[in-house]
């Protein structure tokens, strides 16, 4: 069976605007891929498409071999499918840890009918999954932080508690929305480490990213996109070094 | 039984006492384009215009055309009222919608109650006499107030749309409702569109409440109903889309005024939230006209249950 | 006394009310202004399963909690499909429609009202029991919404309420949890319903109309949105406060607009200068304590 992400021939249009050209794209179990390319080159489009906040006009995307084109974006996610936000999108009224509770594939808490008859199961769950969630944080170094507002959180640590979140979903795929802009120093050591790890245990990750040190040091593969469409793939290096390439990066 | 004339009759007497719901929904449909809210708080202004004009003409004996500038005055007053001390506010602190809503729902009820305070809860007509003389055009009564409500009003569709596509304030307006952080990139002042577009908004409800008032009873809580007539016609219509809007609500008054063929006329009031909920249920992106050039529709300002569109 | 008591009791059924919408309005963030039509849904169907069709008096009351739960659960699936402004678009046509259809029918007595309702408890007990039984409900009412508010269901309504968006993305199904809130808040409603229709053993849909819902919008904005004691503030203050007015002699026709343009003024008030309303809840979502130790302890 194909295991990690395989989208075929993804077709997207936008009032006017073609988002995405005909994408065929593997993202193989335990292979980190990374997406580069100028803005507007429909990157993080690719990702909205992939993990379902918009449906495609065309084309299909399979997780582990399992059709998910139909699926809405909830469901996709409860077959490990996770992401993060370009954007953060993390919730301001919860704590550190409390915004990692949320993100576990299936939440205990979710419902109302389950809550009231069978809350004990349910404070078993929390705790397990509280424990889950402060080692997760142990693992990118912020088990100190858990209990302090998101809000009062420096953005750099931020950044790294949107992958924790999307970690707790035990994801099988793995979307990263630029993960390290804005981020230095330690937090980027730390992030490099942490999506190693979850490459050699199998996910299968893909990596929108302009830091092109960050992708050269920690993907597979590269992908360049321009105008909704693959252009090359293939060694980072390679794409990186191709001139007209670089021409399409910085022309626009 | 339903023979040539009397059809003929009915839907002459429909469509014109479609016009004032035309103009209703026009205003409601026109603030939620450009301006993104549900406006209901145009219950408000439609009080206020009806009671101005009822003072002058009903109580004052003042003439008619007197107390049509009333019900302008009165409507558009409110209107400007409304933005300036609420919906400009809430938008700076940048309220969420709910909170505009609720706004906009109590400002209209604490109109209702000042009203009710002041002029009773008996039903009120602005002239004296709801029946106007009739002259007979081949099969089908003509009343006298019918011809200037279909005149006003499509003299008052006309001119809405000459001054989006012809003016230069109708032309920001149509900018701001595509794309409001762009076009304030060229230099249009976002506050001065809303304002009037409320405006706007004022004068279209001043005229049908005026219209309306002429040929109708209404009470303090009326303006509550008659909008709900406007917010089904508007989403059927399709939110964004204002010739379908007015179409809807035309044939909306024709359905609604021919029921009385076939439905007992207490129900006839009931038939409205029909209206409403087959909107809702059936037609909440509209019904979809093939797409004209100059009429795109701009996306719903909110976000659908498929967690698609903008948060 | 027995006037004490009136205002006891009705005291008690606005805090379940309030309580209730502050659940729907407040923590579940869905705006819906048809409260009232759910009370009356309650109250109709639990007097007339009673006095109609011999249904003894608490399991009507129930009855009446759960039938307001399936007619919100119509409502919010039809709109809600849509999106939430469409929610509350059909809850004012929902609100009106219902009560326009009581109005009409003659076997709900039509305009004029509902009577001969079966009394509960008030005959055999006396006066103080019913006090005793509708504070008893107001305050599971107001317990079991706090713990739900405060356990891990809370903690997704909050983060539902932040994102939508991001919350769906993470596998959470937003659309049944709004369904269910609303169910609920409804549903309590509705029992509230009941519970004011065998005590005073006398309803009409003009008691259910648009002035309830500016009256518990105030309780609501004006208490405290999503705080556990702002609605019940605000239920109680609101409650005294036309009975205040009542002292003062005056005529129906100017009280009944005097009620309005004093709740309808507070709301806005509120709204422009104090928007937290009396009892502000904290902006972040707290857990409860006990279980945050437990956990910490592990």
């Amino acid at each position: 069976m194909q295991t990690g992400l395989k989208v075929t021939n993804l077709c997207k249009r936008f009032g006017g605007i073609v988002v995405a050209d005909a994408i065929d794209l593997d993202v193989p179990a335990g292979r980190i891929v990374g997406l580069i390319g100028p803005n507007g080159a429909g990157k993080t489009s690719f990702f909205n498409l992939v993990s379902g906040v918009v449906a495609p006009d065309a084309g299909r995307v399979m997780l582990d071999g399992e059709d998910v084109t139909g699926l809405k974006m909830a469901e996709r996610a409860r077959r490990g499918l996770a992401r993060t936000w370009q954007n953060l999108r993390l919730f301001p009224s919860l704590s550190v840890l409390d915004n990692l509770l949320i993100g576990t594939r299936d939440y205990p808490g979710e419902r109302l009918s389950r809550l009231v008859l069978q809350s004990g199961r349910i404070a078993r769950d929390e705790t397990q999954d509280r424990l889950k969630a402060l080692d997760v944080l142990e693992r990118i170094g912020l088990a100190g932080i858990a209990h302090t507002d998101i809000v009062n959180v420096p953005y750099g640590q931020q950044k790294l508690i949107g992958v924790a979140r999307a970690l707790m979903n035990n994801p099988r795929c793995l979307l990263l929305d630029e993960p390290m802009a804005g981020v230095e120093g330690q937090a980027y050591r730390t992030l490099q480490s942490v999506v190693r790890g979850l490459a050699a245990s199998g996910v299968a990750i893909c990596v929108v990213e302009h830091n092109v040190a960050f992708i050269r040091d920690l993907c597979d593969e590269g992908v360049f996109m321009f105008a909704g469409k693959v252009l090359a793939r293939g060694d980072v290096e390679s794409l990186v070094a191709d001139p007209r390439l670089t021409e399409l990066y910085f022309g626009t | 039984m339903f023979s040539l004339p009397i059809l003929a009759q009915i839907l002459w007497t429909s469509l014109a006492t479609s016009t004032c719901f035309v103009l209703f929904a026009l205003a409601f449909a026109l603030v939620l384009k450009v301006n993104r809210i549900f406006n209901f708080a145009q219950a408000a202004m439609m009080t206020v215009g009806f009671y101005a004009a009822y003072t002058v003409v009903g109580l004052a004996d003042g003439p008619g055309w007197l107390g049509f500038l009333a019900a302008l005055l009165g409507s558009v007053g409110v209107a400007v009222l409304l933005e300036i001390f609420g919906f400009r506010p809430l938008r700076k602190r940048r309220a969420s919608s709910m909170f505009v809503f609720i706004f906009a729902l109590v400002i209209s009820e604490l109109i209702s109650y000042v009203i009710m305070l002041v002029y009773g809860t008996w039903p009120a007509t602005i002239f004296p006499s709801l029946f106007w003389p009739v002259t007979l055009v081949g099969p089908v009564a003509v009343s006298q107030w019918d011809v200037p409500a279909v005149v006003s009003t499509i003299a008052a569709i006309a001119a809405l749309f000459a001054f989006l596509q012809f003016s230069r304030a109708g032309q920001f307006m149509t900018a701001v409702a595509d794309n409001p952080d762009l076009a304030e990139f060229y230099g249009i002042t976002k506050d001065r569109i809303y304002l009037i577009t409320m405006i706007v908004a004022g004068l279209l409800t001043g005229l049908a409440m005026f219209l309306y008032g002429s040929r109708a009873q209404v009470q303090p809580m009326s303006s509550i109903d008659l909008l709900l007539f406007a917010i089904a016609a508007t989403i059927i219509g399709g939110i964004g889309n204002l010739g379908g809007t007015a179409i809807t609500a035309v044939v909306l008054g024709i359905v609604q005024n021919t029921s009385v063929l076939f439905i007992p006329s207490e129900w006839q009031g009931f038939l409205l939230y029909v209206f409403l909920f087959t909107a809702i249920v059936f037609f909440p992106k509209g019904i979809r006209l093939p797409e004209r050039r100059l009429a795109r529709s701009t996306p719903t300002p909110t976000i659908n249950a498929d967690d698609s569109g903008e948060a | 006394m027995e006037y004490f008591y009136t205002i006891v009791i009705l005291m008690a059924l606005y805090v379940i009310l309030a309580a209730s919408f502050n659940f729907v309005i407040g923590y579940g963030g869905l705006v819906s202004i048809a409260h009232p039509v759910f009370y009356a849904i309650g109250a109709y169907a639990s007097a007339l399963l009673a006095r109609d069709v011999g249904v003894p008096v608490i399991l009507a009351i129930v009855a009446g909690g759960l039938i307001a739960l399936l007619a919100s659960v119509a409502l919010a699936l039809s709109s809600l499909r849509v999106s939430g402004d469409y929610l509350l678009i059909g809850s004012i046509g929902f609100q009106l429609g219902t009560l326009e259809v009581i109005k009409n029918l003659h076997w709900t007595g039509g305009a004029g009202g509902l009577s001969n309702i079966p009394s509960f408890l008030t005959q055999t007990l006396g006066p103080q029991a019913y006090v005793a039984f509708a504070v008893a409900v107001a305050v599971c009412t107001v317990l079991l919404l706090r713990w739900i508010a405060h356990g891990p269901y809370g903690r997704a309504m909050s983060a539902m309420r932040d994102d939508e968006l991001a919350f769906a993305a993470l596998g959470r199904n937003a659309m049944v949890m709004k369904i269910t809130i609303f169910a609920l808040g409804s549903g309590l409603a509705g029992l509230a319903g009941g519970i004011y229709a065998h005590y005073f053993r006398f309803i009409a849909p003009g008691q259910f109309d648009l002035l309830q819902s500016s009256a518990l919008l105030t309780m609501v904005v004006v208490g405290g949105l999503r705080s556990t004691w702002g609605p019940i503030v605000g239920a109680i203050a609101l409650e005294a406060l036309p009975q205040a007015i009542t002292f003062i002699n005056l005529p129906p026709s100017v009280l009944g607009p005097l009620q309005g343009i004093l709740f309808t003024s507070l709301v806005l008030i509120f709204m422009f200068v104090r928007p937290q309303g009396l009892i502000a809840a904290s902006a972040r979502w707290r857990g409860r304590q006990e279980e945050v130790r437990d956990a910490n302890r592990a």
